[in-house]
């Protein structure tokens, strides 16, 4: 199981419109209804199946016209086979483009290590998912801590 | 997932990135703070490398490095960056392993990290125009090439090698011992050579090397004919 950040939040687009949907019992389901405190979660594939592969989770996704999806107060987390936080993406607000998997914001993002030990964050970014691609466009700041136990080279 | 190992890629690769200029002694065993800061930067999944562009401050314990545009090649297995380069305005100040202070400018410094038959190889080669250069206590060295041997915490020096010496003449200088922090260099005598450039400020010596600039080309003696 190879689910992408993308799919995640297609995933998360239709559990939040089914959500409505029931809801509002026999209702149609509306394209422009919005989702809060959202958690989508993979899990490895078996026999790790109970594991958490990784957490989605945000205050609001907000789709919009085009395929857009504004969420806020992103929180992406991934985690090793042993259950431990790998790395945790953190962004207030991005704009996610479903139709050329793309994600940017003019907002902060925050990226960290799962012992925070290795941290990098800045203003403005655009993620382009289909070549693996990351820009952050101002004021990149990364911290690097390391100690005995850490095999970074430095 | 692509963008969780793309994360933690570029988290390691950015720390790595400040490699270049730390110790391989035991100070590595104490924990240690890089910063990088960058006007923007560039993270490649499938290139494999990272690119932090405008204004780009490396701080260490022992080192700062500033420059304009730093590339740095992702390794395979979050393993050792093994290739770093640096470019523009690069202007590096640095301790070495025996605590002495060094300070180097150069257009481009390129950082090199490989293990052949179990030996450590990790170098940085400065060149570019303006000629590249490297002040330490001994005294400000400038040539064509300047490659610092971080493994054995050396210099070499390659093509218009030139010295100017932190020496006074008032002081005894110890002109024949090699300079502390490099154990590659033979240091330059002060017996000045015929045509020596003697043009420096007072109290500096002007030394042209013995050793490590290019040899000139080599001079063939024509046969002089009775006519």
């Amino acid at each position: 199981m190879k689910m992408k950040w993308s799919s995640a939040i297609l995933v998360l687009s239709v559990l939040t419109a089914l959500f409505f949907s029931g809801a509002r019992g026999l209702a149609q389901p509306s394209p422009a209804s919005h989702a809060r405190d959202f958690t989508s979660v993979e899990y490895f594939a078996p026999p790790l199946q109970r594991q958490m592969k990784s957490r989605l989770s945000g205050a609001e996704a907000q789709p919009l016209p085009g395929g857009l999806l504004v969420i806020t107060q992103l929180k992406l987390e991934t985690f090793t086979t042993n259950g431990s936080p790998q790395a945790i993406v953190e962004a207030p607000e991005c704009v996610y483009d479903t139709q050329h998997n793309t994600a940017n914001s003019a907002g902060h993002l925050r990226l960290r290590s799962g012992d925070g030990k290795i941290r990098t964050e800045g203003d403005g970014f655009l993620w382009r998912q289909d070549d693996s691609f990351l820009t952050i466009s101002n004021h990149v700041h990364t911290v690097i801590e390391t100690g005995p136990e850490m095999n970074t080279g430095l | 997932m692509k963008t969780f190992c793309l994360i933690a890629l570029m988290a390691v690769t950015a720390g790595t990135a400040a490699r270049a200029q730390s110790d391989t002694n035991a100070e590595s065993q104490l924990l240690r703070v890089t910063d990088i800061h960058a006007d923007g930067a560039d993270f490649d999944g499938n290139g494999r490398t990272v690119t932090y562009h405008g204004n780009v401050r490396v701080s260490a314990s022992d080192m700062k490095l500033t420059c304009a545009l730093l590339i740095a090649d992702l390794p395979q297995s979050g393993g050792h960056v093994s290739h770093i380069v640096a470019e523009t305005n690069v202007v590096i100040d640095a301790m070495d392993s025996k605590g002495q202070t060094m300070h180097a400018t150069s257009d481009k410094a390129v950082y090199i990290y490989n293990v052949q038959d179990g030996v450590t190889n990790e170098t940085v080669t400065l060149t570019g125009n303006p000629q590249p250069q490297v002040e330490n206590a001994q005294g400000t060295m400038v040539a064509d090439v300047i490659v610092w041997d971080r493994a054995n915490n050396g210099y070499r020096f390659t093509g218009n090698y030139h010295m100017i010496s932190h020496q006074s003449f008032g002081v005894a200088p110890e002109t024949n011992s090699p300079p502390a922090t490099t154990n590659e260099l033979a240091a330059p005598k002060a017996n000045l050579p015929p045509g020596a450039d003697t043009n420096f400020p007072p109290g500096k010596l002007d030394l042209v090397p013995e050793h490590h600039s290019e040899p000139p080309p080599p001079q063939t003696l024509q046969p002089k004919l009775p006519y």
